[in-house]
């Protein structure tokens, strides 16, 4: 599970409650700073490549963000990816979002490892995951 | 084993780099005189150096966003696996407290890691019993101390600490990390900045304790923690250049060594081959055929009777060079040139023939008919005797 969240604390938060659940876990803070995010660059990214599910909680008001889940959906099509969606989205995002699996808005760990089970679960009963 | 790759694309960027770089340099070997290769691999491995230096840089100065990972939680949902990475400060009473305290708290196991600190040198040297010897001592007292001997675990570890602590992620499965160190480096002492490595790389709390001797234990803040890091990086990062310029030299250095191998070799090669031109000029004229006779009683001696004689009896041949000679022998018996300190044993049928003259070493041999004829003449050079002057 790759868990993309800009706080780190509330990162690893959800990362502790999906490795209780038995799962192994990345957080990535997302692109901040002067580093460029490595999924939007050429050179992709070995962990959301490896990924079976991406939990997206970036925020997307911003634009790298925005920019984040259209080059996941985009690269990796068939991943599930749970998104945390703010109350209120522009149409922009709303077709962004489109085909996502939805968080509420700040979900907590405890929500977000409920909805992992449930889409691993899903996922189990239509067949064995590639990845 | 992990790729060195981040994604397939990246890969083949590398393997289509690596061929651009190989086709003028094997063009160049191939075509051109050594130097340019020379300077085309130079070119080529500069370019690579300063790719390497540049994401070396990039890495230590913080720049790459990491990924931090952490495997699954082993063992029971209730069960809390805490790994202690401690090295000079395990003698701190107050360290000692916090293991006893931790193994204490129910359903809690504890891995105390140890790593043994042992410098690139020391590997290499193999040196590393006292440091190992050391790490096993310290470890073994505050297990003693501790007990808790069903909770409490300890491990050496003989690799760099963060390659270590990888490991135990990989064995052990930590829920948490507390890595505990003096507030500055000591000399048998966990690096300060390693909480902020593992931080940085491990998806689960890390906690860095310090302790330093009479004092309880202490963390560290955000500025100070930020210092190490800043530090850290610094000082990796002229470690880095020190150790990038020293490459630069050496390759420099076998560059220029190989540089001038090739200069000089091929000077030694001209000088040889202008040396060789010169002695050629210089040594006497070599006809390619000699054409010659033997004649009964064709020359008169001093004493004013005809001998037998050979028309050449003086012959210049180059060492190790065949010289054909056509003798006439129009006499009706076989005669010979023999020269025994020259190896050569020529014999001349009646009629005329060709014959191969070799002499392998340079000097002026003695040649003479070892086939009785005229006695006379075979003892005195200029008739059935003469000489091979060989240079």
């Amino acid at each position: 599970m790759l868990v993309e969240h800009p706080d780190e604390a509330a990162g690893l938060a959800i990362a502790s409650g999906l490795r209780f659940a038995g799962y192994a876990v990345g957080v990535c803070p997302g692109p901040r700073g002067r580093g460029q995010c490595p999924l939007t660059g050429p050179a992709g990214c070995a962990p959301a490549h490896d990924a079976d599910l991406v939990v997206c909680s970036l925020g997307y008001e911003r634009e790298a963000a925005r920019e984040v889940l259209s080059e996941l959906r985009t690269r990796y099509p068939d991943m599930p990816l749970l998104v945390d969606v703010p109350s209120d989205i522009d149409a922009e995002l709303q077709e962004l979002l489109d085909g996502c699996h939805r968080l509420p808005a700040a979900a907590t760990p405890e929500q977000v490892v409920a909805a992992v089970q449930s889409l691993a679960g899903h996922a189990a009963e239509e067949g064995p995951a590639d990845a | 084993m992990r790729s060195p790759f981040h994604s397939e694309p990246e890969a083949f960027r590398f393997v289509l780099l690596l061929t651009l770089a190989l086709i003028p340099l094997v063009l160049a070997a191939t075509l051109g005189p050594t130097w340019l290769a020379l300077v085309v691999l130079a070119v080529v491995l500069g370019a690579l150096a300063v790719r390497v230096v540049q994401l070396r840089v990039r890495k230590l100065r913080g720049l790459e966003l990491s990924v931090k990972m952490a495997p699954p939680h082993v063992g029971p949902a209730g069960e809390r696996r805490v790994l202690v990475v401690a090295n000079d400060t395990l003698s701190e009473e107050a360290l000692l407290n916090e293991v006893e305290r931790l193994a204490s708290v129910p359903s809690t196991h504890v891995l105390v890691l140890v790593p043994a600190l042992i410098s690139p040198g020391a590997r290499l040297t193999g040196a590393v019993d006292d440091l190992l010897d050391q790490a096993r001592v310290r470890l073994n007292t505050a297990l003693d101390r501790v007990g808790h001997d069903l909770v409490v675990a300890g491990k050496i570890s003989e690799v760099d600490p963060l390659e270590g602590i990888e490991d135990a992620f990989a064995t052990f499965a930590p829920d948490e990390v507390i890595v505990s160190t003096r507030w500055e480096r000591a000399a048998s002492g966990l690096e300060p900045r390693l909480a902020g490595l593992v931080r940085e790389r491990f998806a689960v709390p890390v906690r860095h304790l310090v302790f330093e001797p009479g004092s309880g234990a202490q963390e560290p803040d955000e500025d100070t923690e930020a210092r190490y890091r800043h530090e850290f990086g610094d000082a990796a990062a002229r470690k880095f250049g020190v150790r990038a310029l020293s490459g630069v030299g050496i390759l420099a250095a076998v560059l220029m060594s190989t540089v001038a191998l090739v200069q000089s070799s091929e000077r030694d090669e001209a000088r040889a081959a202008s040396q060789a031109a010169a002695q050629a000029a210089a040594l006497p004229p070599v006809a390619k055929m000699v054409a010659l006779s033997v004649i009964a009683e064709y020359k008169r001696g001093p004493e004013g009777e005809k001998h037998d004689a050979f028309t050449t009896t003086e012959f210049a041949v180059r060492a190790g060079q065949p010289q054909e000679l056509r003798i006439d022998n129009t006499d009706t018996v076989p005669h010979s040139i023999t020269a025994p300190g020259a190896g050569v044993n020529i014999v001349v049928m009646p009629g005329t023939h060709t014959y191969t003259l070799l002499v392998k070493q340079p000097g002026r041999y003695l040649w003479f008919c070892t086939f009785v004829c005229d006695e006379w003449a075979m003892q005195h050079p200029g008739y059935m005797s003469g000489y091979l002057n060989v240079s």
